[in-house]
């Protein structure tokens, strides 16, 4: 794994503006860079990242069972008592899911380490999945890359057939797509989703979250013409939908969800010290442990982090030398993990963390986000990725 | 699942070979070898056909659909997908007795590492294929192939829940027949979405 200065591509902006990605630069500051690439070599891409994405997602379905057979390990992932029976009924059910991203830490030698699981609503899929593929094609079509240069990257690919998987499931192969009013980024990954979900056969109306009405005696929730919603992509957390207005209604109403409920359980940090519970030892966990009221101060070498936490809000580390790092946020209410505290690494001043992308049950591809802190945030950038 | 080999990929190409977006730019944006994608060119129109399954590549090649090569490559990639086992009872105490079996020559030649090994019993691979039309008249034909999921579970057999929803519903419309005077007709919104404005991680 190396980082590999590089010329940009000729008027990618505009491209960039063509292609709906529209949040290439957020608030004057870039987003998406390719001045540079991450460069991997197959091995490391299949054997680092790949295979183990691919055990790790199968010891995240075991866990995923044991929670939803056990009121205890429920209780411990602070999920609300009248969730249960929907979470194990989404599961019992075989409810499909879309997809999810692991965090790695990986310096390109010796096991990637899962920092967490980003299982419910992950972001940054329009990037990895379309604009990253892009790239590389104009890259090589423009001399910037070699001929034989290729990319760890069938995410579209695999949604195509994820969503039709789920398409001949539904009714009247309708899914609607939704998110909440006010970020551009969230709104065009989800019509990113509505695109592919229209290439895999399907309608796909819109409508936003804060919109998605609740009426007497309705078996389904609402869309904005009183019509009954059957199936639904949120771009909006578990943990906070149940806690919401219509939170209690949930499990009445007959509506399905993508993510379904069972991702409730592997969106929640409690997932890792779950996971070394369970498989203690695994080359590419971290020891992970809930905190609780006997534990010490944060000592060095550790890091704290919220069950509810996203774009690295609430997360404190102190490093093995006593440095300490942390990002302020909204996530104080909820219960905390530990994790011991596992180097990114470091390129120049940017530490490199790896998003691991699974479709349906295979592992499909990469993005790389970088960050001149310790701490990945809504703000890091975007670094394309090739396989030379 | 100590008992899995893990599959080892077969297309050392681990990239699409080709995307396109639909309507999301003002452009599909396709980059192909020989097809040159004209600037204002839309996918209008998409259908599948419907997936078929096959016992065999010969049997694929046979069925006159799909070429020997897309026949030959789907079947290897579902054989790649499929658990496999070091022995026989390792794969019989997850999939049950007499379910499994040792690959024929055609599946073992077809998938990478060779060996011995045991796996469930294949009902066939499903293939489709999918047909976009663009507004320029043009199609684009790709082939595709299940399994999206691993077989853990029947994944998709969740409307076996809508009748336990009419009951639930009854029940709530008991309860809120009891407890307020209401329009019935009144819808409420605003419930779900409004505590944050941004959620992506």
């Amino acid at each position: 794994m190396l980082r590999v200065d590089i010329p940009e591509r000729k008027e990618w902006k505009a491209l960039a503006d063509e292609l709906g990605f529209h949040f290439h630069t957020i608030d004057g500051a870039p987003y998406w860079k390719e001045d540079a690439y991450y460069q991997f070599t197959l091995e490391q891409v299949e054997q680092d990242i790949e295979a183990p994405t691919e055990a790790l997602h199968e010891m995240c379905m075991e866990l995923v069972d044991k929670v939803c057979h056990s009121n205890a390990l429920m209780q411990r992932l602070a999920i609300p008592e009248f969730m249960w029976d929907t979470i194990h009924n989404s599961w019992k059910t075989g409810q499909p899911h879309l997809y999810g991203r692991m965090d790695f830490a990986y310096t390109g030698n010796g096991p990637a380490k899962l920092l967490e699981l980003n299982y419910d609503t992950p972001t940054s899929l329009y990037e990895a999945g379309f604009f990253q593929w892009v790239w590389l094609e104009q890259a090589i079509e423009q001399g910037i890359l070699p001929r034989q240069a290729d990319q760890y990257n069938s995410i579209q690919e695999r949604l195509i057939n994820a969503m039709a998987h789920l398409g001949d499931r539904l009714e009247r192969r309708t899914l609607y797509f939704s998110c909440v009013k006010g970020s551009d980024e969230e709104r065009a990954t989800v019509s990113y989703l509505q695109d592919i979900a229209l290439q895999a056969g399907l309608n796909t109306p819109f409508i936003y979250t804060d919109d998605i009405g609740l009426q007497p005696g309705a078996t389904h929730f609402v869309d904005l013409d009183n019509q009954p919603i059957t199936a639904i992509f949120k771009l909006y957390p578990w943990e906070e939908m149940a806690d919401d207005a219509f939170g209690q209604q949930l499990p009445l109403l007959d509506t399905h969800w993508f993510e379904p409920p069972w991702k409730a359980i592997l969106s929640n940090k409690g997932i890792l010290p779950l996971l070394w519970e369970h498989f203690e030892g695994h080359p590419n966990l971290l020891p992970a442990f809930f905190e609780n009221a006997n534990s010490p101060p944060l000592p060095a070498g550790w890091v704290r982090k919220p069950f509810f936490s996203r774009e690295g809000s609430n997360i404190e580390l102190i490093t093995p030398s006593g440095q300490r790092e942390a990002v302020d946020g909204p996530y104080t209410d909820s219960p905390w993990i530990r994790q011991a505290y596992h180097p990114m690494p470091r390129f120049g001043d940017n530490h490199a963390l790896v998003g691991s992308w699974v479709v349906g049950d295979r592992a499909c591809g990469m993005g790389i986000r970088e960050d001149m802190g310790r701490i990945t945030k809504d703000t890091s950038c975007f670094i394309p990725h090739a396989i030379v | 699942m100590d008992t899995h080999n893990h599959p080892a990929h077969l297309p050392r190409r681990k990239r699409s070979a080709r995307l396109t977006l639909a309507m999301m730019g003002t452009s599909a944006f396709g980059l192909t070898a020989c097809v040159e994608s004209a600037p204002d060119e839309h996918v209008t129109e998409v259908s599948f056909d419907e997936p078929r399954s096959f016992q065999s590549v010969e049997e694929c090649v046979a069925a006159n659909v799909y070429t020997r090569s897309a026949c030959e490559d789907a079947h290897a990639a579902s054989l790649e997908s499929v658990p496999r086992f070091d022995t026989l009872e390792a794969c019989e105490a997850e999939h049950g007795e007499g379910a499994c079996t040792a690959p024929t020559e055609e599946q073992a030649q077809a998938t990478s590492g060779g060996g011995s090994w045991f796996m469930p019993a294949m009902m066939g691979y499903m293939m489709g294929s999918m047909l976009s039309n663009t507004n320029r008249g043009r199609s684009i034909e790709r082939v595709y192939q299940e399994p999206v999921y691993r077989n853990r579970q029947n994944q998709g057999n969740w409307n076996t829940a809508s009748t336990q929803a009419t009951q639930r519903v009854n029940q709530r419309n008991e309860a809120m027949r009891s407890s307020v005077v209401q329009n019935r007709q009144a819808t409420t919104r605003r419930g779900l979405g409004t505590r944050s404005a941004s959620w992506g991680s």
